[in-house]
C-alpha cells in the first residue's frame, strides 16, 4: 500500500501539467471537448460514430478506463463511458480508482459487456453514465 | 491500405481428389471468391466471422468484409510472423494480416497451399473471434496441418479461440459452417 502511494505521489509531482488527465473543469457540453481530450477515431481504427454511443472522445492518458465522452450526431454530450478490462475487474490486486467524471448530472447507468475493439483490444465492461433520457439514447442509436 | 487488398500466397497446384469434388459441387468450392463476413451484434457483446469454417479447392481466393457497423475487425493468420503467433497454417503457406477494417472494407487473400488454415480477429481473439479454412486435404494431425494445442511458441491462443474454431471434420462434411 505504502509503495503504491510513495509511486502515485512521485508520479504526480513529477508529471508535467500538459500531461495530466482531463479534469472537471474542461468544456465538456459540446464536442469538441476542451483540455487533452482527442477523437477516438483519429487515436485508432474505429468508425467516427459508433451505433449506441456516438462520437466518443478520450484523454489518451486514462486509457483503458477512460472517461470517454460520447455526442450526438450535433455534438452535444450524451454520456459518460468507462472501459473496464475484465480480466483487471476479476484481479482482486487491480482496481480502478478516482475515475474522472466532468459530465455533470446523470440520469441513469447502463452497464454491459463489450467482446473488444480497437484500443481496448480485450473483453471489458461498458460503464455508461448517460446524460440524457432513455426515450434520448435514441439520439446515438445510429 | 486501399480498401480492398490481394494477397497470392503461394502456388500449390495440387488437384483434389474428384470423388470430394463432386460432393462439394455448388458449394463454395465452385466460386472465385468465397466470403467471409466480420459481424457483431449492436451493443458489442458479440462478434464472429461468418461462416467460421469453410472448404475451399487450392488456387480459390478469399474476401473477408467487415459488415459490422458499429466496429473494427482484422483477418489475421497464426503464424509467427504476427506478432509471434502460433504457427496454425501449413507449413510453407504465406501468412496474411489485414490490419484493422473500418465498416465495408474487405481485403482479400488467395490460398494455394493445401491444409488447414486458422485466423484470428486481433481486438477479438480472447472473444473468441477465430475461423477456420481448409484447402483441399487438410492432412496432418487429426485430419488437420494445424496443432491441436498452443505449443508451437509465442503467445498462447486463449481457451475462448480454441474452443471456437469448428472441427475440420465438420468442415469436410458441411463444406460451409455457419456461426451459431
Amino acid at each position: 500500500m505504502f509503495l503504491r502511494f510513495a509511486v502515485a505521489a512521485i508520479a504526480a509531482l513529477a508529471m508535467p501539467a500538459l500531461t495530466l488527465p482531463a479534469f472537471a473543469a474542461d468544456q465538456v457540453e459540446k464536442a469538441p471537448p476542451s483540455g487533452a481530450y482527442k477523437k477516438v477515431s483519429t487515436l485508432v481504427k474505429l468508425p467516427d460514430f459508433l451505433p449506441g454511443l456516438g462520437q466518443l472522445y478520450v484523454d489518451p492518458n486514462t486509457l483503458p478506463a477512460g472517461p470517454f465522452l460520447a455526442y450526438d450526431h450535433n455534438g452535444k454530450l450524451v454520456s459518460t463511458v468507462y472501459m473496464l478490462p475484465i480480466e483487471d475487474l476479476s484481479n482482486k490486486d487491480n482496481s480502478f480508482d478516482n475515475l474522472a467524471a466532468p459530465g455533470g448530472k446523470v440520469d441513469h447507468v447502463d452497464v454491459y459487456y463489450n467482446a473488444g475493439h480497437p484500443g481496448v483490444e480485450k473483453p471489458h465492461a461498458h460503464v455508461v453514465l448517460w446524460h440524457v433520457s432513455k426515450a434520448d439514447e435514441a439520439r446515438v442509436a445510429k | 491500405m486501399t480498401p480492398t487488398r490481394r494477397h497470392i500466397l503461394r502456388v500449390g497446384g495440387v488437384l483434389l481428389a474428384a470423388p470430394l469434388a463432386a460432393r462439394l459441387a455448388g458449394r463454395a468450392w465452385a466460386e472465385d471468391t468465397v466470403e467471409i463476413a466480420m459481424r457483431g451484434n449492436a451493443d458489442g457483446s458479440e462478434v464472429w466471422f461468418d461462416p467460421i469454417g469453410i472448404l475451399i479447392r487450392p488456387g480459390q481466393s478469399v474476401r473477408w468484409i467487415n459488415r459490422d457497423p458499429g466496429n473494427s475487425h482484422t483477418s489475421t493468420a497464426y503464424h509467427p510472423q504476427n506478432s509471434d503467433r502460433p504457427l496454425r497454417i501449413p507449413a510453407g503457406a504465406a501468412p496474411w494480416n489485414s490490419d484493422y477494417l473500418l465498416p465495408d472494407e474487405s481485403f482479400s487473400v488467395t490460398l494455394t497451399v493445401e491444409g488447414t488454415y486458422d485466423y484470428f480477429c486481433i481486438p477479438h481473439e480472447h472473444a473468441g473471434m477465430v475461423g477456420r479454412i481448409v484447402v483441399g486435404r487438410p492432412g496432418g494431425l487429426e485430419g488437420s496441418t494445424v496443432s491441436s494445442s498452443a505449443s508451437q511458441g509465442g503467445e498462447p491462443v486463449p481457451d475462448e479461440a480454441l474452443r471456437a474454431f469448428p472441427a475440420v471434420d465438420e468442415i469436410l462434411r458441411m463444406g460451409i459452417v455457419r456461426h451459431t
